[in-house]
């Protein structure tokens, strides 16, 4: 039962991160009807950048900040390649473009920082805290990483519900049509979503890079996690993205405790294939289904 | 306050849907364009609200061109279009969907806008925590008309706003437009299939037949010209 409870407690660290690359997907499918596959990319490169600027002036915190603006920057850029290009064709043509420019981010970072794996440590002690003579599965960098998640959806929903930009950037997404003949500037509040995206994803990027390691390809694998967690939460919902984020995280973590962490991945993919099969419009989504 | 049209001329493709239609719609009155399915009506209420441009010919308020902008800065410029269809956006609630409108002006004009719209349809006031798609089809126009009057609009366009609604309803909306282009100064172009309905409040009418103007003028004349209302508009 404690190897329960702490199988449990583990996964809602790296389930944190999940939901928020999880929630960058959600921003830019419902700004655009984009599935943006080069968020993990632009998290990865943003993550360099935060690494480049905390080995120069040594601090974390700078490199966080340097890692949100070029995520804001970036986002720009990746909605301005691939989506004005291909306008006239349908979504699906961009979301394969999302694929290029994550094989074109990929390649450019391997040539800049290399190819193989770097230290990112993390800010903040990663050990398991002690508390009633019981060594928990849960660090201060874990609370840490759970409190921004807190946080940025917090935030993000009081934006998007509270004020005008935020309504703005709610009708262009739900029709731009009307949100056009109402006043709304629609492709700056599409940037917009775009460029919040690029930092929620930059955030994620810097949060999981102490567990993984920093490579071109080491978030890969954070983008089917993600990518799973923003479909099962319905690809619309801020709350379903965080809460089956933090659920996929608790799953991962309790298939590695009771077998190993290489059948993990299966079975997030297995989760996906039969949550698609039986409720293709996400278990928080509503109403007509979508192909992605 | 004046929205003048002049020799607009729209093709999609080989198909040409305005031909040189040139009219006006003057401030404080409804100007009726009236004409079967097809005939361009529609067309005419996109190209000057600048989601299609024209091949030739060009808009202008009060003598400032409109042809060419964006549609956000034509709204913002004063000229704002209810588009067929009962426009809001059934995601957002009530109050969202009229908040939406003018979201460019200062609060404290946005505020006095929203209070006026209240007066002007109470039933929103009531629903306004409700999300849009809980409101009936008249109710729904309503919301659609007032987010166009939170953009402090010069020129109002509305495009067949009867569609699908009651005559008692339509009847009701379309004598509140009239009462509102007399009261506020507002040029209302209005658009109908509906030819009786709209030719009631309006002082001019339109004629429109396969995007060709054919015949301008008193709708007290265009109601009771016999031919015309046979060949054209079916009655």
């Amino acid at each position: 039962m404690t190897a329960f409870v702490d199988y449990l407690l583990g996964g809602i660290g790296s389930g944190a991160v999940i939901a928020l690359l999880a929630i960058a997907l959600v921003l830019t499918w419902r700004s655009t009807r984009i599935v943006n596959f080069a968020q993990v990319g632009q998290a990865m490169a943003t993550t360099f950048v935060a690494l480049a600027v905390r080995e120069v002036t040594g601090s974390w915190l700078l490199g966080l900040a340097a890692a949100l603006v070029a995520g804001a920057i970036l986002g720009l850029i990746v909605q301005a390649l691939v989506l004005r290009p291909v306008r006239r064709m349908d979504t699906s043509g961009a979301i394969i473009a999302t694929f290029g420019v994550l094989i074109v981010l990929q390649a450019a970072a391997a040539m800049i920082w290399g190819a193989s794996p770097q230290p990112f440590g993390p800010p903040i002690s990663n050990a398991g805290l002690e508390l009633f003579g019981h060594v928990w599965p849960i660090s201060w960098y874990d609370l840490l990483t759970i409190a921004v998640t807190a946080g940025l959806v917090i935030g993000l929903g009081l934006l998007l519900t509270r004020t005008s930009i935020g309504l703005a950037m709610r009708a262009s997404a739900f029709n731009p049509e009307v949100a056009r003949l109402s006043g709304v500037r629609v492709g700056r509040m599409l940037g917009l979503g775009w460029a919040i995206a690029g930092v929620v994803g930059a955030v994620a990027g810097v949060l999981i890079a102490p567990s993984a390691t920093l490579s071109p390809n080491s978030f890969d694998i954070f983008l089917v996690f993600a990518f799973t967690a923003a479909v099962l939460g319905g690809l619309d919902s801020l709350v379903g993205a965080v809460f089956f984020g933090i659920g996929t995280g608790i799953v991962l973590s309790l298939v590695t405790g009771y077998s190993d962490s290489s059948s993990a991945p299966v079975v997030v993919l297995v989760l996906l294939a039969v949550s698609l099969i039986l409720k293709p419009e996400g278990l928080f989504g509503r109403g007509k289904a979508r192909s992605v | 306050m004046m929205l003048e049209i002049d020799g607009l001329s729209v093709s999609y493709g080989a198909v040409q849907a305005l031909d040189d239609v040139s009219l006006t719609a003057p401030a404080g009155q409804v100007t009726a364009v009236i004409g079967a399915n097809g005939a361009g009506k529609s067309t005419l209420m996109r190209t000057i609200a600048g989601l299609v441009r024209p091949t030739a010919g060009e808009v202008r308020l009060s003598g400032a061109l409109l042809t060419g902008r964006r549609p956000e800065d034509i709204v913002r410029s004063g000229v704002v279009l209810v588009p067929e269809g009962r426009s809001t956006i059934p995601e957002l609630t009530v109050a969202e969907n009229l908040d939406l409108g003018g979201l460019w002006r200062d609060s404290i004009a946005r505020k006095a806008s929203k209070s006026e719209a209240f007066d002007l349809f109470p039933i929103l006031a009531e629903r306004s925590r409700n999300r849009a798609d809980t409101l009936s089809g008249g109710e729904r126009q309503q919301l659609a008309i007032a987010r166009a009057l939170m953009c402090a609009p010069t020129c109002l366009l509305l495009d067949e706003p009867s569609l699908g609604l009651a005559p008692l309803i339509v009847t009701q909306i379309l004598d509140l437009v009239h009462r509102l282009a007399m009261d506020t100064n507002l040029a209302v172009l209005l658009v109908e299939q509906n030819a009786v309905t709209a030719l009631r409040v309006a002082t001019h009418g339109i004629v429109l037949n396969l995007g060709r103007v054919v015949m301008a003028g008193p709708a007290a004349e265009i109601s009771s010209h016999q031919d015309l209302r046979h060949a054209y508009l079916g009655y």
